[in-house]
């Protein structure tokens, strides 16, 4: 395996039970690549990701993070692997998951200090530098729950980026954002990307994804169905099951099986 | 009234600061004694998590005087003596432990999941985890049945009198005796535990305000 190869998974599979979350998943990201992982809710993709954090253990298959590894199915990892992973590794979420009993700079102190052993000084500045990058230098000392969803996101990403993470996963950062809070969040995982951050995001934001990502990974019923350049994908999907799903996502009202979509009503039958 | 009170009050004082004294010892006991049980019962290990529920179980089903009986007769028929003093804070804390660690596991389980994911994902510790996120929320999950479980423990230590010792109760109880004026002695004592309850149940709530304005 060349050294440019960032995150190399090989066969993944994950079980809840008798469950099969996912199976067999493959995927090389190479470093300063960014890669958007779509499909349908309920197809593993937030579990798949926070596999490779060990988040979730797994059950099959074997993840290679920054060269060190992480093999399914036996006893976890060390401790000590894992803390080098998580300390390269950053990770925002959905519910962006802010330390409430922290400010904002609190919550962004706090892995530097705490993991890394930051003087608090240091850690501070750093904190701020990060903040004032994504426009939060005023809400620095704001409790999360006095801040809107996209600020919470913002200081969540300012947090992970915190421990000079060498990448960066993002569980639907989006998703639970009001839509007008939506794009100051993209704005700042955009700059990540441009700074040659390696991105691996899951996301319903198709129009981002064919803007930012290098390679556009489609994941429908626990397996990977299409893999590819992401405006080769989005536009011109290979496989039925990928484009299924992007026609709905896509085209919601026209999408065949919409509630949306025009329908005959009875009284008009001749 | 007010002069025999005002006789007996060197008394009396002397009968809180032993109720005082139960209480604390008591309640020291019985966080310390009820963290580990809370450590023991989430987690990994069975054998451990299985005497903890029926820790838990068996005390809390007992009455607290009849541990309090069986600290100080009980034991001291196997050979254990201890002073009433400590018979009683033994009791009233292991009584207490249970419903302590009842208390803390529900405060910890108030904490969302989230919080624990996140603080993996930033390659915490365990131990920084607990010290830095979880327990500080957990806290505030804590304080309310906390403060109403110590409250209860303060007017449980009147139970301490009936195995000799000088407490409150004990106090009020003597002068009853010697004055034949059950009514005032007695009121006078409520009117201690009932001062005692406000002051606590003040400051814990003030305290509680605190924790959440300053998060907010």
């Amino acid at each position: 395996m060349s050294s440019d190869v960032a995150v190399d998974i090989q066969h993944l599979t994950k079980r809840f039970g008798p469950r099969t979350v996912f199976e067999d998943i493959s995927l090389q990201v190479k470093r300063s690549e960014v890669v958007a992982i779509i499909g349908p809710s309920g197809a593993g993709k937030s579990t798949f990701i926070r596999c490779i954090n060990y988040l979730h253990p797994f059950d099959e298959g074997r993840i290679r993070v920054l060269g060190r590894e992480l093999v399914g199915g036996a006893a976890p990892p060390s401790k000590a692997v894992l803390r080098e992973i998580r300390t390269h590794v950053g990770m925002a979420f959905q519910t962006f998951n802010l330390f409430p009993h922290l400010t904002a700079l609190g919550n962004v102190m706090l892995g530097p200090m705490e993991a890394k052993r930051m003087p608090r000084a240091e850690a501070q500045d750093k904190a701020m530098a990060l903040l004032t990058a994504v426009g939060l230098a005023e809400r620095a000392n704001a409790y999360p729950r006095r801040l809107s969803g996209g600020e919470q996101q913002r200081v969540a990403i300012c947090r992970a980026l915190a421990m000079d993470p060498e990448v960066m996963l993002f569980d639907e950062p989006t998703s639970m954002l009001d839509p007008e809070m939506v794009g100051e969040v993209l704005e700042a995982i955009r700059r990540l990307a441009g700074q040659g951050m390696t991105l691996i995001l899951v996301t319903h934001e198709m129009m981002f994804a064919k803007e930012v990502a290098n390679t556009v990974v489609v994941m429908a019923d626990g397996r990977l169905v299409e893999q590819g350049p992401a405006r080769e994908v989005l536009e011109h999907p290979q496989t039925d099951r990928a484009r299924t799903f992007l026609n709905r996502v896509l085209k919601p009202l026209a999408a065949e099986g919409s509630p949306l979509a025009p329908v005959s009503l009875g009284g008009d039958h001749p | 009234m007010l002069q025999l009170w005002q006789q007996y009050l060197p008394d009396f004082f002397a009968g809180v600061v032993v109720s005082l004294e139960v209480t604390g010892a008591a309640l020291v006991l019985a966080l310390a004694l009820g963290a580990l049980l809370v450590t023991a019962r989430t987690g990994r290990v069975r054998v451990l998590r299985s005497l903890a529920v029926g820790y838990i179980e068996i005390f809390r089903a007992i009455p607290v005087l009849v541990l309090v009986f069986m600290a100080y007769y009980s034991l001291g028929q196997v050979g254990i003596r201890l002073p009433g003093f400590w018979a009683g804070v033994v009791a009233l804390g292991a009584f207490y432990a249970a419903l302590y660690s009842e208390d803390m596991r529900s405060g910890l389980q108030s904490v969302d999941r989230g919080q624990r994911e996140a603080a993996q994902a930033l390659g915490m510790t365990n131990g920084a985890m607990m010290r830095r996120v979880i327990l500080p929320q957990a806290l505030l999950a804590f304080l309310p049945p906390g403060t109403n479980e110590l409250s209860n423990l303060i007017k449980d230590t009147s139970l301490v009198f009936t195995i000799g010792v000088a407490d409150l109760m004990f106090q009020a109880n003597q002068a009853s005796a010697a004055t034949f004026q059950p009514m005032d002695m007695f009121v006078l004592a409520g009117l201690f535990y009932f001062a005692f309850y406000i002051l606590i149940s003040r400051i814990l709530a003030r305290w509680e305000l605190n924790v959440q304005r300053r998060r907010s």
